[in-house]
């Protein structure tokens, strides 16, 4: 009987958590199309979560880059078609790894700090103040938020796009010797088209929604004084990052 | 571990006054300041290995500690791993079944390759980053709330090395169990794999389940990376734990960092690794 409890109050306690993150979603929506928001908050967000963000973009597109390279490269002496280097490892950066690996990397950076500053103003009661004084704490707190993480990993993604494709063209001519030339016309040859990378942009738009929502939700779900913010940053990093793969499969397999 | 007795201490101050930090004016200031952290990070954090290998080696055996954290690092992780890892294997060869379609004829070889950068990567890796966000978060939360709460100075007080106590046992249980765990997720993924190509694409899961690309040096490799990523996520996380300083609030910035230290980590050593075994082992 314990086991069956457990099952049950997990799937009841999956079910509570996106429901709530639906109904915080519907509140922002309704802030945002009536331009209820805060301008400088979210301004500052951008800076905060964007701006701030971008050497680890750096860092980890470079690197993606180049074990992209290295992984594509048993194919490509296999079928000795150097040409093909540019379309492997250019589909799979565009399609799957720049937005997966930057909104992975951005969840462990923006979304968890995130709660932890909402989870931190509700323990010290700050959000209740805000209600005191009339203020809406969504339009003013939660809104630019969302706003901003969702335009970071937007941009970010077209940012490590690009940046991983040049960390693969280097790779691939130091490892193996591939021309750039070479590793350009194959992305180019026509295999690669528009469709890859809207594609993945979408991906990372609804990354960012499921990011924005879900540490926000957590965050102002803290319970339990200072401690119960770790928790809350732990449960949201996870959360999070299921929510992206979950998701990636889904986006991925609508749009073909 | 409750840190039941938080001490009152003033309001902290929220993220919202934090950000108007002035921008410096020369850029090689900013440069030069980044780096010089980035130094100090690194050697923080070879400080760190090399007094956890010390202790291995010469500290008090403490199998129960180990236990406990094989408990908490790995049976804690296997749903959400087996939740990401069974998607993987979907996207993977869907995606990867999709472009095979747009140029070769018959679909014979997805399979074979497929289990070729599993094994040689994509199992540990993707393993390792989700480990990095979960194990890597639950260890600097710990151990950040430890400081905070003045028990990892007690402990220097009762002449033990945090590290020691801390550390070494989630060191060891994370060498463990990250291979567990990898070899877990591998199986996981092929299964996936294997029922989205008999469903998508036709593909007969003999045909699919094709080891003759898998040598001896994908395994080396792969398992080297386990190895790798299992001792470094425990050391990232916990120097980012033990480094805390500013209230709870150091908390929440102590295990952001560790999740991006962590996972930038599990990539760098990913690209080494992948870059030495072709260098050695050849494609």
């Amino acid at each position: 009987m314990g086991l069956l409890e457990e099952i049950g109050g997990g799937f009841l306690g999956a079910a509570a958590t996106v429901g709530g993150m639906g109904l915080l979603g519907y509140q922002i929506l309704r802030r945002l199309v009536t331009f209820r928001i805060d301008r400088a908050e979210t301004l500052r967000n951008l800076y905060r979560m964007g701006v701030k963000s971008i050497p680890i973009v750096i860092v980890t597109a470079l690197f993606t880059g180049a074990i992209m390279v290295i992984q594509a490269a048993p194919l490509v002496v296999r079928l000795g078609a150097q040409g093909l280097l540019g379309w492997g490892a250019g589909f799979g950066i565009l399609r799957e790894i720049a937005p997966l690996l930057t909104a992975l990397m951005i969840n462990g950076r923006v979304g968890a700090n995130n709660t932890a500053e909402l989870g931190t103003m509700v323990v010290t009661e700050q959000i209740d103040a805000l209600r005191v004084l009339a203020i809406d704490p969504i339009a003013f707190l939660i809104a630019p938020r969302f706003v901003a993480i969702v335009t970071t990993l937007f941009l970010s993604t077209i940012f490590a796009d690009t940046l991983a494709l040049l960390g693969a063209a280097y790779g691939g001519f130091g490892l193996l010797g591939v021309e750039p030339k070479t590793f350009y016309n194959g992305l180019t040859s026509g295999l690669l088209g528009l469709s890859d990378v809207t594609s993945g942009l979408v991906k990372s738009i609804v990354f960012g929604v499921v990011m924005a929502l879900s540490s926000c939700q957590y965050g102002l779900g803290v319970k339990g004084g200072a401690p119960g913010v770790g928790r809350a940053v732990n449960a949201t990093v996870v959360a999070s990052a299921a929510g992206i793969f979950i998701l990636d499969y889904f986006v991925s397999f609508t749009l073909d | 571990m409750s840190a039941a007795n938080t001490h009152d201490e003033p309001a902290p101050e929220s993220g919202i006054d934090q950000a108007a930090e002035a921008p410096d004016a020369s850029i090689a200031a900013v440069v030069g300041a980044q780096a010089m952290e980035l130094v100090g990070m690194g050697l923080g954090i070879a400080s760190v290995f090399v007094r956890t290998l010390y202790y291995c080696l010469r500290g008090r055996p403490d199998f129960g500690a180990v236990v406990r954290q094989m408990f908490e690092i790995g049976n804690r992780s296997v749903v959400f791993l087996t939740v990401v890892m069974g998607f993987i294997g979907m996207i993977l060869v869907l995606q990867g079944g999709l472009q095979v379609k747009r140029i070769l004829p018959e679909f014979s070889m997805v399979g074979a390759s497929y289990l070729e950068l599993l094994v040689r990567d994509l199992a540990a890796t993707i393993s390792a980053l989700m480990l990095a966000t979960r194990v890597g978060a639950g260890i600097a939360a710990e151990i950040g709330s430890m400081v905070v709460t003045e028990q990892v100075d007690a402990l220097r007080m009762c002449a033990a090395d945090p590290i020691d106590y801390l550390i070494k046992p989630r060191f060891l249980a994370s060498l463990v169990m990250t291979i567990c765990l990898v070899i877990w997720a591998a199986g996981v993924a092929m299964l996936t794999g294997m029922l989205t190509a008999y469903i998508m694409f036709d593909v007969n899961p003999r045909t699919f389940f094709n080891l003759h690309l898998v040598d001896t040096g994908d395994l080396v490799v792969g398992l080297a990376k386990c190895l790798a990523y299992g001792a470094a996520i425990p050391v990232v996380a916990g120097h980012s734990g033990l480094t805390t300083h500013g209230g709870s609030e150091g908390v929440g910035w102590a295990t952001t960092r560790a999740v991006v230290n962590a996972s930038l980590a599990v990539i760098v050593l990913d690209l080494i690794l992948s870059a030495l075994g072709y260098v050695l082992l050849g494609p």
